[in-house]
């Protein structure tokens, strides 16, 4: 598991979005976070060498033009 | 001249067919809806807003068009509700926060639209768990949505209202949402029917988002013919979602009608572990009902399923912290605890374990297809357990005795699907002997909802009736 410190996610939460966490929710935060990056890494052994990640380009030149049709 | 009581007993198939010969009218349906909501929703909480003026004239409309032999289909005079996440003009839409309490939109969502002109008539908008973002349904905002069945339960969530409303009979059918299973887990704790078609099949154009790349909105209706029916309303390509499909839209409700005889049932292996006694009794009884209809079960296995909620909550949190992330630094006291404690986390989500977390979606649907490569459709428990306590909050209590997660709980069933994006119908296999519903999910090939509705029809009809909540 990812050893994160409350200290840590405070200063990045404060750092990256100018938003203060309290020291109760920065320790429950540092949990949650741990724990969702040691499931990540475990993703790592599903062989996802290659795979592409599902963001279609119909969908990016669609919105482009709804993009362009709202100017 | 129907009474209240009997009005509200006819599902949606049952009550397009009285209102097409003018045997009632819209109404006196509207009306009797509107009294039923009168005399439960204080308890229940499942309405946020009640639009019954509007109901009203929309039901004389309906009338008039009836009586003049412009019938437009089985939702013409059908009065139905709408999760709080939907789109509504003219009409407050809160996604169940207080951030967005006065939020009027100026224009419909795509769904209400195609229902809207399909001639339902909108009875109000439904309580939910906070923005979508929880599997309680109990709202710090609005009010604790409360289970029909016992109503110290939870409704489960996120679309909790949309199930109390069902299972109530305070709505005709609604609209749920569904990112990690928010209308399936509601429909398993209510007792009615639930479906997620597959992503991309219904347009969320004007749905509010929790993650756009796992959410769906979809019906919950008490018979497993009415979702087919509200899914052959608001099905289809939507130019206004750039993600919505071009596949054309079969007769869904023709499927309902197929036997099952000689068709493959896989049971994902992976799914049948750690379920509380009654849940197992429940899925396995329906199990051996599905076989004395003719079908051939079979066991299957997704191994990497057991890190479908992992991936789930992975991308949920990455793309709902991009979405909060201006409420979040401006208005983060106007989010309920357990929401703006979400939202904290997510915020922190590295983007290399994002994107992994979608590149991993492939590898769980690719291990599900093979499952289905010999399969109609697969089954699976929809939750481990019924609906837990209102006052134990986010925790439930496993057949270990272990108190997990709530969503934890119930997210490991009903997630994989949205992370592989395929249809999965939850519907109820039974009353557990405290008297909650228990549940199963029938699981199908993507776009392959006729498969779905054939399964569970053909199950829902040999089941039979599941008895009324005393309210």
């Amino acid at each position: 598991m990812a050893r994160l410190t409350p200290g840590t996610v405070k200063t990045l939460a404060q750092e990256l979005y100018d938003y203060r966490l309290a020291d109760d929710a920065a320790a429950s935060v540092a949990h949650m976070i741990g724990a969702m990056a040691a499931h990540s890494r475990r993703l790592q052994n599903l062989g996802l060498a290659g795979l592409q990640p599902p963001f279609g380009y119909p969908t990016l030149v669609a919105e482009a033009n709804r993009c362009r049709r709202r100017e | 001249m129907s009474t209240h009581d009997e009005i509200r007993a006819f599902d949606v198939a049952t009550l397009a067919a009285k209102l097409r010969v003018k045997q009632i009218s819209p109404v006196e349906v509207t009306d009797a809806y509107l009294d039923r909501i009168e005399k439960t929703d204080g308890r229940l909480r499942a309405y946020i807003t009640v639009t019954a003026e509007t109901a009203r004239a929309a039901a004389k409309k309906a009338e008039t068009e009836i009586s003049a032999g412009n019938w437009r289909g089985p939702f013409h005079g059908v009065p139905i509700a709408l999760k709080d996440l939907c789109y509504t003009r003219g009409i407050r839409t809160t996604g169940g926060s207080k951030i967005l309490g006065d939020f009027v939109p100026d224009f419909d969502c795509t769904l209400w639209a195609r229902l809207a002109a399909a001639g339902a008539i909108l009875l109000g908008k439904l309580n939910l768990h906070e923005f979508a973002s929880g599997a309680t349904s109990t709202n710090p905002h609005w009010g604790t949505c409360h289970n029909p069945y016992n109503l110290d339960r939870v409704p489960g969530g996120s679309s909790g209202g949309s199930g109390a409303a069902i299972v109530a009979r305070s709505a005709a059918a609604t609209i749920g949402t569904d990112t990690g299973g928010s209308i399936r887990i509601p429909a398993a704790f209510c007792g009615c029917v639930g479906l997620k078609q597959t992503w991309s099949r219904v347009s969320r154009y004007g749905v509010l988002p929790l993650a756009d790349s796992l959410d769906h909105a979809g019906p919950m209706t008490r018979t497993v013919r009415d979702a087919a029916l509200m899914l052959n309303v608001i099905a289809g390509r939507d130019p206004n979602d750039a993600t919505s499909s071009r596949e054309p839209v079969p007769d869904y409700v023709g499927a309902c009608e197929r036997e099952i005889k000689g068709l493959r049932i896989g049971v994902v292996k992976e799914l049948t572990a750690g379920l509380a006694d009654e849940v197992a009794r429940s899925f396995n009884a329906a199990l051996v009902q599905l076989r004395s209809l003719g079908a051939d079960v079979t066991e299957v296995s997704i191994p990497a399923i057991e890190h479908a909620a992992a991936i789930a909550t992975n991308i949920t949190w990455a793309e709902a912290a991009e979405y909060h992330e201006q409420w979040m630094r401006t208005r983060p006291q106007d989010y309920g605890a357990d929401v703006r404690r979400m939202l904290e986390a997510a915020m922190l989500v590295p983007a290399a374990h994002y994107v992994r977390a979608q590149r991993a979606r492939a590898v769980l649907l690719a291990q599900a297809l093979a499952a289905l490569d010999k399969c109609a459709v697969l089954v699976a428990p929809t939750s481990a357990i019924p609906a837990p306590r209102i006052d134990v909050g986010s925790r439930a209590l496993m057949p270990t005795g272990e108190a997990v997660n709530m969503v934890t709980a119930v997210l490991r069933f009903t997630a994989p699907f949205n992370v592989t994006g395929q249809p999965a119908l939850a519907l109820p296999t039974g009353l557990a002997a405290d008297g909650l519903p228990v549940s199963m999910q029938v699981i199908g090939k993507p776009f392959d909802e006729p498969a779905v509705f054939q399964v569970a029809a053909a199950y829902e009809a040999a089941r039979g009736p599941l008895p009324e909540p005393k309210l």
